[in-house]
């Protein structure tokens, strides 16, 4: 099993704040952003001396949860400071930008790193339409068309047009091209028919998140099944589980921990906004409808002491296939540095050294 | 064979000895379209076409009614659809060749440049990878091979077994090798605007041979159409219908986009 740290550059927001997304913008404090960013590249240098595999980051608009609207340039930063370790940004979304643009960039990141980029490819959670005025009824397939012009644009050598249904060019032809060639390891993102069946079709891996092993073993099932209708099967490294992960010296500590944390997701929408995104927004499992998650704390996969959390990693490796869990240590509800340094800790000796070999 | 109320009227031409069926709507520069193996088929590209252009879509000799034992190679053919073209007055005409009509197209353009404005080759099917078959099999199969989303088109007619086993075998007489050198030289020094789109679904011929003909050409464009199969006019006929009549009115400008952003002036 190859482990991931997930860098949610979390800014600490005084109680006062007003906790509805968006966030006043007006309420940011410049210093305390600055802080956030110089303590990326200590929280991603410490994982990387841990042993880590990779560190990710992700794309999120208009609140402190996690401060990278735009991940390409955190990543161009820590790439410039951290030496070794795998960048994966789990990822960019789609929908959302020009996908010639997302090439260009992810193209800059492999090259600035040294070949050391992991790309994700994301359709965004139902909220993020909101931040660029997206229809969310037109996000799955602006993601799909977007996700293969972006694998288009990396590999063909020839300057071509694109005549899409969301994307027009009458000519492309980027530089840089990746360093990592044909492309850098790549994963469609996401548990939908859509996303298992893109990544089948284009030979790439499958990134799953949060949901249960078994639920999210029907995407990743669905996507090998699809992977051998096209003539090919996928090895672990090429599916990902993102999880939360509370880990603590026991399982007692860690349930009283679980206990503590809140079911709501901080900086949440306003209720009537949340309802009107529910109606406009379907997604799926392997095709079975399910509702979007909005507002709701996202669920902890991994949790009890390291006994508990090896037992839980075999457990995902055995229903999702998953060779690669990308973890979010950060202790709901809490934003102190500190527990998080511990809980890395804490992993990398009593859990990394006996899950290499799941 | 029209995928829609067509406002095309049929006309007959007499030319190279045979009599030549067509189908023609529209005023303007004039655009003569030669089908693929399967035969002629009018879709509504077509129809979109024929707002700018004066559109003649030919039936080959052989892929109607009549037999075709005569025409004994593509360049015969091709001058068939010269003759045919120049019977009818047309004067210069772009030109535009869908798969096996792609390398008629090709031979035409190349053995009569004078003739042409502007070439548009729909996945064309005049480099091919070893092994390349043409389409045939029940309207199922078909729908199978030519398109990207066949449960979203309309049932393919059934077709007249013998009219079909009598076109598969001109056109299995006629296509030549996958990798034609003769004429790819003459491509190499044909100085004439060319588009060539191919379907990123494309089943029949690769998408990935598109960047052949950019390369060989000196004044070719590679456009693919997102999530279209092989009958690209058939499955996206909007999406097919804007870059070409774009290409046909500025050739290498029409890199330069007039699409207006502006939401609220």
């Amino acid at each position: 099993m190859k482990v991931s740290y997930f860098e949610t550059g979390r800014y600490q927001a005084p109680p006062s704040l007003p906790a509805e997304w968006p966030m006043p913008s007006g309420a940011y404090d410049p210093g305390e952003g600055a802080r956030v960013y110089q303590g990326m590249v200590d929280r991603i240098g410490y994982a990387e001396k841990l042993g880590f595999d990779w560190v990710s980051l992700s794309e999120h608009h208009y609140s402190p949860r996690i401060l990278t609207p735009s991940p390409a340039v955190a990543a161009a930063y820590i790439a410039a400071r951290v030496p070794n370790i795998k960048i994966a940004l789990l990822g960019p979304i789609v929908s959302h930008s020009n996908p010639i643009r997302i090439a260009e960039e992810l193209a800059m990141v492999d090259t600035l790193s040294g070949g050391r980029l992991i790309a994700g490819l994301l359709r965004g959670t139902s909220n993020e339409a909101l931040t660029y005025d997206l229809n969310p009824q037109e996000s799955r397939e602006r993601t799909d068309e977007g996700m293969e012009l972006i694998l288009k644009a990396w590999t063909e050598p020839r300057p071509f047009g694109w005549q899409g249904r969301h994307f027009r060019y009458r000519t492309v032809s980027v530089w840089p091209r990746p360093m990592q060639q044909p492309m850098p390891p790549t994963y469609a993102l996401g548990t939908s028919r859509e996303a298992g069946d893109f990544a089948a079709r284009n030979h790439i891996g499958l990134g799953v998140s949060y949901g249960p092993f078994d639920v999210m073993g029907k995407a990743t099932g669905h996507y090998r099944a699809e992977c051998a209708r096209h003539g090919w099967e996928p090895g672990p490294d090429q599916i990902i589980f993102r999880a939360n992960i509370l880990l603590a010296e026991t399982d007692a500590e860690a349930q009283r921990a679980l206990e503590a944390s809140p079911a709501r997701a901080p900086f949440s929408l306003g209720t009537k906004v949340a309802e009107a995104l529910l109606e406009v927004d379907t997604r799926n499992i392997a095709g079975e409808a399910r509702a979007a998650s909005i507002n709701r704390a996202l669920p902890i996969n991994f949790v009890g002491g390291p006994e508990t959390v090896i037992k839980q990693i075999r457990s995902c490796r055995e229903q999702t296939g998953a060779g690669i869990i990308d973890l979010g240590f950060n202790t709901p509800g809490t934003t102190d540095p500190g527990a998080l340094m511990g809980a890395l800790d804490l992993f990398a000796s009593k859990v990394l050294p006996r899950i290499r070999d799941i | 064979m029209a995928d829609s109320n067509t406002l095309f009227r049929e006309g007959f031409v007499d030319a190279d000895g045979f009599r030549i069926r067509y189908w023609e709507a529209g005023s303007g520069p004039p655009l003569v379209h030669l089908h693929g193996a399967g035969g002629p088929r009018l879709t509504a590209a077509h129809d979109f076409l024929s707002r700018s252009f004066r559109v003649v879509a030919f039936e080959m000799p052989g892929f109607g009614e009549q037999e075709n034992q005569r025409s004994s190679s593509i360049q015969d053919l091709a001058r068939t659809m010269a003759s045919a073209a120049e019977t009818m007055s047309l004067g210069r005409f772009n030109l535009m060749g869908t798969s096996f009509g792609g390398k008629v197209g090709c031979w035409l353009a190349v053995l009569s440049p004078e003739l042409v404005i502007s070439l548009v080759l729909e996945a064309p099917a005049a480099i091919r990878p070893d092994g390349s078959q043409p389409v045939s099999g029940t309207p199922g199969d078909i729908a199978r091979r030519l398109y990207a989303h066949p449960e979203l088109m309309p049932p393919m007619p059934p077709a007249d077994p013998v009219l079909a086993a009598r076109r598969l075998a001109l056109v299995t007489r006629l296509r030549g090798p996958g990798r034609d050198p003769a004429l790819e030289d003459c491509l190499r020094a044909l100085d004439i605007p060319a588009l060539v789109l191919f379907g990123t679904r494309d089943a029949v011929v690769p998408p990935d041979m598109g960047r052949i003909y950019e390369e060989l050409m000196p004044d070719a464009h590679l456009v693919f159409v997102y999530d279209a199969g092989h009958a690209i006019a058939a499955e996206r006929p909007e999406a097919f219908a804007e870059v070409v009549g774009d290409f046909l009115e500025r050739n290498d400008a029409f890199v330069i986009s007039r699409n207006r952003t502006v939401l609220m002036p």
